[in-house]
């Protein structure tokens, strides 16, 4: 379909309209960051920001989420319920490239050939994604080493790209089109809008410096298993989950059950490689002992294994790990020095 | 600042010549703007990666607890306290530790310099003076040291090192006048709801990613309360019962130790205002029972003694 | 200790909020406050029954785990008491307590926990009168308080 364009001043109106109709989600400034929340009205989003501190997969994978609950109080022996599924239909707008493509590298996981995640799948699908090109890539960003790009349009149904009075509008698929296609606040886009909006990519992808050849990463990694390498680059590494946490394509999850006398619920949330618990076994065994063995797990997760069981790497570039380390250790040096080695 | 870097080089060369240490723990350049990043060093062909400058923000007494080596550290006035603290409590022994201490000024804080550019990047950020020059896109901008520092290094009363065995630079001048518990004190002047709604909106924003636990220079314990399963103190999720109980305990069990390094608030990436629940232990810690931490390798940790005319007003009559 | 044992202690099935009657848990040392209970029971001494005890070998095993733990599973208050200063079966158990205790009393208060959800005292074995006056006041502490809502653990 060709590109549409939409005036930035109809953005408003647009979320109020869809507001109506959706659970709409899109980044919203709160305790000094940016984070996806549900908005109630259309000022409430925040477009002009570099990218939010969470990444929105938790719209989807939650940090808690509750699988089913249980009662025993009522005296009739257990009562086991399940959370009602969201029936409403859901946007999220404003989603950077970046963290459009996590979710395609999230797919594999929780709503792949061979297994589906009723919790995840069920969210995904009833889910329109909306994003914005990057006009401005920080200086963190390293996407276009992994195969996306400032406006690559994997995981996104509609793509905008930001040129200056107005945004022009990718349709990426079906869903995207359809949702275009009911609202009127979506033109069609003049021909001196498109020249601009191919100055803008362009423009922004040169922005990019680093460039990082992870296909080669892959090739390494096969046998860098045992190499000291790993004792150095992990000395620094506290051991905290701020990497793993921020990251959009970290989806490893613990399910415990939370008791309160007489009632529970099971609950998943979000675990780390970077913490001892991970790995330890109910013999005391531990077969990650230390930080090395579990930098070494992230890095071979996301660079060596994930390519082998998914034919992609599990990393879009967002640099949020980059920005938020407390110690600077930085995953583009790592995988620098893993090339350099 | 250059002239301490040299400095730091030589004697990591020297230490490292005349094999009196194994290793150095100091700091490098980092990858990002206004960042270094703790720095390793085993043999004097790396020691010229050693640098110093007001990005050294964190507190490496952290590594000390792991190491089994004769290490030679690069320590700031807070990072001393905390290997005094580490020392007295027989994680590190002084004959392991060569202290390569510093005077300092206080460190920079980035999140503050990047509030103020409001959105704009900082591709380049050179010190001179006291000031430092941010480059960026659309950026050039001169901005003011003191005016960038961290929390705690406004509040800091020990900026020299308390002991060392050498010392790097000219002792600079304590700040005698600062009020280091005015935020304490204000807080504590709210009603008991203000504070608990002020309380739980900070600890609302964890993630329990656990940086600030893991930053700390205390915070060594081999298995952590939070991390026990059997029992299982608290539970996993961001309920905010759990995550309030998590931070009142580490604040609790820091207590008489910490020396407000910060480098738990700097590590936490939502921003959580840490120091508020630290800082009112320290403060208790002091009135009470006449403490401070890391100040002295002889004095016992306030909570591991007693005496007997100890204050007990708060308990029933 | 087992958690659960405690927890049981706690939780019953919920009443009405107009019936709603505090429930306190006392942690109590095994060799002097105990005692002082016991003191209490068999001297029949009236008391209010709001309070579950447990007891434990010293105050000084009390971790501020265990008294925020009451909290959030579902105790209007806690009382901690151990021998008097100076009358510890382990010398000093209580005396390194005290400090534990003064430090925590404040930080929650600090943080917004009302006064009085957690008290501390001395009940020696010779105190019955004593300890059923001070389960006295603190029932009646808690109950001008009301039902505990900071820091309880609600689901979903």
């Amino acid at each position: 379909m060709k590109e549409l364009e939409i005036a930035k001043t109809e953005v408003v109106s647009l979320l109020n309209t869809l507001i109506k109709e959706y659970k709409v989600f899109a980044p919203v400034g709160q305790n000094g960051f940016i984070t996806f929340q549900e908005i109630h009205s259309g000022s409430e989003a925040f477009l002009d920001y570099i990218n939010s501190k969470k990444p929105p997969k938790e719209i989807f994978f939650p940090q808690s989420e509750r699988l089913f609950s249980y009662d025993l109080s009522k005296g009739e022996g257990w009562s086991v319920e399940e959370p009602a599924s969201e029936k409403k239909q859901r946007i999220i707008f404003g989603i950077r490239p970046c963290d459009a493509r996590s979710l395609v590298l999230l797919d594999n996981v929780f709503d792949g050939q061979l297994y589906k995640d009723p919790y995840y799948s069920g969210k995904r699908k009833n889910t329109t994604i909306i994003a914005i090109g990057c006009n401005q890539p920080s200086s963190t960003c390293f996407c276009t080493s992994l195969g996306g790009g400032p406006f690559s349009q994997d995981g996104s149904d509609l793509i905008l790209v930001d040129i200056g009075q107005k945004y022009i509008v990718q349709v990426v698929t079906e869903k995207g089109k359809k949702l275009a296609k009911k609202h009127n606040e979506f033109k069609e886009a003049e021909d001196n809008s498109l020249s601009l909006m191919r100055d803008t990519i362009e423009t922004a992808e040169a922005l990019i410096k680093s460039k990082i050849e992870v296909q080669k990463v892959t090739e390494k990694l096969d046998s860098m298993f045992d190499d000291p390498f790993w004792d150095l680059v992990s000395e620094k590494c506290l051991g905290c989950a701020v990497c793993t946490y921020l990251c959009p394509t970290c989806y490893c999850f613990d399910i415990t059950d939370e008791v309160t006398g007489q009632r529970g619920e099971r609950v998943r949330t979000w675990d780390s490689c970077a913490f001892p618990n991970f790995t330890l076994q109910a013999s005391g065994v531990n077969p990650r002992p230390s930080s090395k063995e579990r930098l070494r797990q992230r890095i071979m997760h996301k660079f060596n294994y994930f390519v082998a069981n998914h034919g992609m790497a599990a990393c879009v570039g967002c640099g949020r790990c980059i920005k938020e380390c407390p110690v600077n250790l930085d995953i583009q040096v790592v995988l620098n020095s893993i090339l350099n080695r | 600042m250059l002239n301490t870097s040299v400095a730091i080089r030589d004697i990591a060369k020297k230490l490292l010549d005349e094999k009196r240490v194994d290793l150095i723990i100091g700091f490098e350049k980092g990858s990002v703007p206004l960042r270094s990043t703790p720095c390793f060093v085993r043999s004097t062909s790396e020691a010229d990666r050693l640098i110093w400058n007001v990005n050294c923000e964190n507190n490496l007494a952290k590594y000390l607890p792991k190491t089994k080596e004769r290490v030679a550290i690069v320590a700031k006035g807070c990072d001393v306290r905390s290997i005094i603290g580490l020392i007295k409590e027989n994680q590190v022994t002084r004959e392991q530790v060569f202290i390569i201490g510093i005077p300092c000024k206080g460190m920079i804080d980035r999140r503050k310099i990047e509030a103020k550019l409001d959105g704009k990047e900082i591709i380049e950020a050179e010190e001179k003076d006291d000031t430092i020059i941010l480059t960026g896109n659309n950026l050039r901008e001169i901005i003011k040291k003191e005016e960038f520092l961290h929390n705690s290094c406004k509040t800091c009363t020990h900026r020299n090192p308390v002991i060392y065995d050498v010392l790097i630079g000219d002792k600079v001048v304590e700040d005698q006048a600062v009020d280091e518990y005015r935020e304490v004190k204000e807080f504590e002047a709210q009603s008991h709801d203000e504070r608990w709604r002020s309380f739980s909106d900070e600890v609302s924003k964890c993630i329990r990613c656990y940086a600030c636990r893991n930053a700390c220079p205390f915070c060594y314990c081999q298995e952590c309360f939070v991390d026990s399963s059997q029992p299982q103190w608290i539970g996993k999720t961001t309920n905010l019962s759990d995550t309030a109980i998590f931070h009142i305990v580490r604040a609790f069990h820091i207590a008489g130790r910490c020396v407000d390094c910060g480098s738990c608030d700097r590590a936490c990436p939502m921003g959580i205002d840490l120091r508020r629940l630290t800082k009112k232990m320290e403060m208790d810690v002091k009135d009470l029972f006449h403490y401070e931490a890391g100040i002295s390798l002889e004095d016992m940790p306030p909570l591991a003694t007693f005496n007997p005319d100890d204050p007990q007003e708060f308990m029933m009559v | 200790m087992e958690l659960n044992i405690m927890e049981n202690q706690i939780q019953q099935p919920r009443e009405k909020v107009d019936e709603w009657e505090p429930k306190i848990i006392a942690f109590l040392c095994n060799w002097c406050s105990y005692a002082g209970a016991d003191l209490a029971g068999v001297s029949r001494l009236q008391y209010p029954p709001n309070t579950r005890i447990i007891r434990v070998p010293c105050s000084g095993r009390i971790s501020p785990l265990l008294i925020l733990r009451c909290l959030q599973h579902g105790a209007d208050g806690v009382l901690v008491s151990g021998c008097h200063p100076g009358d510890c079966h382990y010398i000093s158990g209580n005396y390194v307590a005290r400090r534990k205790f003064a430090i925590l009393n404040n930080f929650l208060e600090y943080l917004g926990i009302e006064k009085g959800r957690v008290q501390f005292a001395w009940i020696s074995a010779a105190e019955g009168k004593r300890f059923a006056e001070l389960v006295q006041k603190v029932t009646e502490d808690v109950r001008t308080l009301g039902p505990a809502t900071r820091l309880v653990r609600k689901q979903g």
